[in-house]
C-alpha cells in the first residue's frame, strides 16, 4: 500500500518532519465549529479529492447530553468540511462496543435530528461486511483481525473521538476510538477479546494497521473521573487535530494534565522519546492557555502530569 | 417491518442479510426463520433457509456470524434454538456439543490461580462460572450465556445423562451472580473497578428469558426493573427483549408509549416473536 498524499506519512525530502497538532479554541456546540473544522482540514493541507472517507465518532451510550458520545454537529461539520475539500464519498461509521442498537444510540445523541439524511450516509460497523487483515508485527496477542470492509476500503479514516478519560487505559483519544472498528457482529459486545489480547497493544496494533487517517479531538466538552462512561463533564472548549495520532493523543494528554509516557499505548505505538513536547510542533493555542486537570481514579492517580 | 418485508428481504442464496442489499448472516437468517416459524411463514422462503443455514455450519459444530469469518462463535447457540427435526439432528447435536465444551476464558486454570493468588479475589466462586464467551478464547458474558441456557433447555429433552441440565444450572448462577444493584443485567459485571454498572433493557430481558424456571422472590428487583426499562426504553429491540423476558414471568411490559423503529431484520424479526410471546407462543421456551 503506498504512502499517499494525505497519510500519517511524515517524511518530508528525506528528513523526519516534526508531526503537527493544531489546538483551536471552541467555547461551545455552536455554528462556528463549521469554520473551525474547515480551518483545520486546509491548516492541515488534507486532500481528499476523488478519495473515500470514512468519518468515525465515539458513540457509547444513551446519553441526552454532550459528555459520552462525539457531538453530532462536530461530526457534521467534519462531513461538510470533507464534502467542500473535494471527496468523492463521505461515510459516518462506528461499532460501538457495548451496545447492539447503533442506530438508536445515534438517535438519542441527536445525529439524525443534526445531520441530513444520517441513516443513509451511515454504516454500522459491527454489521458491516469483514474481511480478515493479518497483522504485521503485531503488539498485542492476535496475529489477525477481521475489520468492517467499509473501514478498509476507505482512502482517509477520520477519528473523532471524546476527550476522556479510561478506567483501564487512563485517556481515551484518537487511537483508542479505532477499538470501534472491530466488528461486534464478529467479537461480540463487548469486543472482550481485545481485552485478554492486550488493551494497550490492541490500540497500538490498529493504529499501525490504519496508516492513513486524521484525528479530531472533540475537547469542546470531554470526561472526567471514570471515563469513558460513568464519568463527569469536563469543559474544555478546544478541538485538537493532526494526521499523527499519537501526537494528538499526546498533546489531549499534555491539556489534561496527563503525562503521555504513562499511557502504555502511546509508548508502544512512538517508541522511546517519540512523546517529547518539543517534538511535535503545535499550531495554534498553546498548551498551557487550554491546560485543565482531568479528575483521575484512584488507579491512575500516577499519570498526573 | 413486517414479517411480509422481511421475508422480501432473503437473499437469492437463502439467508438474510441484517439491512437490505447486505450479504447474509446467520444471525438475522435464525430470526427471520424464528419469526416464520412463530406466524405462518412462506414455506418455501423457510427452506431456503435451513438450506443455507446448514451449509453454513462449520466442522466443528458451531456456526459463524457470516460466511467470510473462519470462526465458530457464540451463534451457535441461536441456531440452536431452531426446532431440532427441522434443522436436521446431526446439525443441532453437534450444535450442542460445541456449546457444551465452551466456557469463558476465565474459567482457566491459569487465570484462576493467577486472580486469586494476585488479588485475593475469591468472589467468582465456582458457581458464577458457567456462563459462555461471546466467541472462545473471551470471558463469559449475560448474552451468549442467555442463548446457550435456551438452547440447551431445548436440547435437555433428548439428553438421558443429566449433563445438559447441569451446565444449564451452571449458566443460570452466572446470570444470578451477574445481577446488578438495580435488579436488571447489565452485558458483564454487576460492578467494574468498585462502581455499580447499569442495567441495559436488551440484556435485562434476554436474562429474564434465560431465568424462566426461577419463581419470586428472587426475581422481583429484576422484574420490577424490566418494567421500568420497558417504561422507558428508547430501542425497539431493547423493548422486545423486555416483552419476551417479562413474558415469561407473566407480567405484560409497558412500553414507552411511542413507536420505536426497527432498523433491521433481527429488530424487526424480534417484534414479530415478542408479539407472539404474548399470544402465548414464545419460540425461545422449550
Amino acid at each position: 500500500m503506498g504512502c499517499l498524499g494525505f497519510t500519517g506519512c511524515s517524511l518530508v525530502g528525506g528528513r523526519q518532519a516534526l508531526p503537527r497538532v493544531s489546538i483551536v479554541r471552541a467555547p461551545a456546540y455552536g455554528p462556528a465549529i463549521y469554520d473551525i473544522v474547515r480551518r483545520l482540514l486546509v491548516e492541515h493541507r488534507v486532500d481528499v479529492r476523488g478519495r473515500r472517507v470514512v468519518v468515525k465518532p465515539n458513540l457509547v451510550e444513551f446519553d441526552p447530553g454532550a459528555t459520552i458520545n462525539t457531538h453530532p454537529m462536530l461530526v457534521h461539520a467534519a462531513l461538510e468540511g470533507f464534502r467542500a475539500l473535494g471527496a468523492a464519498d463521505v461515510r459516518i461509521a462506528e461499532g460501538p462496543g457495548h451496545r447492539r442498537v447503533t442506530l438508536d444510540l445515534a438517535e438519542a445523541a441527536g445525529y439524525f435530528e443534526t445531520i441530513p439524511h444520517f441513516e443513509e450516509l451511515f454504516t454500522d460497523l459491527n454489521l458491516d461486511e469483514v474481511s480478515q487483515v493479518l497483522l504485521k508485527d503485531p503488539f498485542s496477542r492476535l496475529n489477525s483481525v477481521y475489520f468492517p470492509n467499509t473501514a478498509l476500503a476507505a482512502d482517509l479514516l477520520v477519528s473523532l473521538p471524546k476527550m476522556k478519560t479510561h478506567h483501564w487505559v487512563g485517556a481515551t483519544l484518537s487511537m483508542k476510538n479505532f477499538f470501534g472498528l472491530v466488528p461486534g457482529g464478529v467479537y461480540g459486545w463487548p469486543k472482550n477479546v481485545l481485552h485478554w489480547a492486550g488493551i494497550d497493544e490492541c490500540i497500538a496494533d490498529f493504529h499501525a494497521a490504519f496508516p492513513r487517517h486524521f484525528a479530531i479531538v472533540d475537547g469542546i466538552v470531554g470526561m472526567e473521573g471514570n471515563g469513558p462512561i460513568q464519568g463527569n463533564p469536563k469543559s474544555v472548549g478546544v478541538l485538537v487535530a493532526g494526521r499523527d495520532m499519537p501526537a494528538v493523543d499526546a498533546t489531549c494528554c499534555r491539556i489534561m494534565k496527563i503525562n503521555p509516557a504513562s499511557i502504555r499505548y502511546l509508548r508502544l505505538a512512538t517508541g522511546p522519546g517519540g512523546l517529547e513536547e518539543a517534538g511535535i510542533k503545535q499550531i495554534g493555542e498553546p498548551i498551557k492557555s487550554v491546560q485543565t486537570a482531568f479528575d483521575l481514579i484512584e488507579p491512575f492517580q500516577s499519570i498526573r502530569l | 417491518m413486517d414479517l411480509k418485508s422481511i421475508i422480501t428481504l432473503q437473499n437469492h442464496d437463502g439467508g438474510w442479510p441484517y439491512h437490505k442489499a447486505g450479504g447474509s448472516c446467520t444471525e438475522p437468517t435464525v430470526f427471520a426463520l424464528l419469526a416464520q416459524l412463530v406466524s405462518k411463514g412462506d414455506p418455501q422462503s423457510m427452506e431456503r433457509g435451513f438450506t443455507w443455514i446448514r451449509a453454513a455450519q462449520r466442522q466443528d459444530g458451531g456456526w459463524p456470524p457470516r460466511p467470510s469469518v473462519a470462526q465458530t462463535t457464540w451463534i451457535t447457540a441461536l441456531v440452536a434454538l431452531l426446532p431440532r427435526d427441522v434443522l436436521g439432528r446431526t446439525h443441532f447435536a453437534s450444535a450442542v456439543e460445541w456449546l457444551m465444551g465452551l466456557t469463558g476464558q476465565e474459567t482457566s486454570f491459569v487465570y484462576r490461580l493467577r486472580n486469586e493468588l494476585l488479588s485475593g479475589d475469591i468472589s467468582n466462586a465456582a458457581e458464577a462460572r458457567g456462563g459462555w464467551p461471546f466467541i472462545p478464547g473471551a470471558a463469559a458474558w449475560v448474552t451468549p450465556t442467555t442463548f446457550s441456557i435456551l438452547a440447551l433447555e431445548k436440547a435437555r429433552r433428548f439428553d438421558t445423562t443429566g449433563r445438559i441440565q447441569q451446565r444449564i444450572e451452571a449458566g443460570r448462577w452466572f446470570l444470578i451472580d451477574r445481577i446488578c444493584k438495580d435488579g436488571g443485567w447489565n452485558y458483564g459485571r454487576s460492578r467494574v473497578l468498585g462502581v455499580e454498572a447499569e442495567s441495559y433493557p436488551e440484556t435485562t430481558g434476554q436474562a429474564l428469558l434465560a431465568l424462566n424456571r426461577l419463581q419470586p422472590p428472587y426475581l422481583e428487583k429484576a422484574l420490577a426493573a424490566a418494567q421500568e426499562q420497558a417504561r422507558r426504553c428508547q430501542s425497539s429491540e431493547g423493548l422486545s427483549w423486555l416483552q419476551l423476558g417479562l413474558q415469561v414471568h407473566g407480567i405484560i411490559a409497558e412500553g414507552p408509549g411511542r413507536q420505536l423503529l426497527c432498523r433491521h431484520v433481527v429488530d424487526s424479526s424480534l417484534q414479530v416473536l415478542a408479539q407472539a410471546a404474548l399470544h402465548g407462543n414464545n419460540v425461545f421456551l422449550e
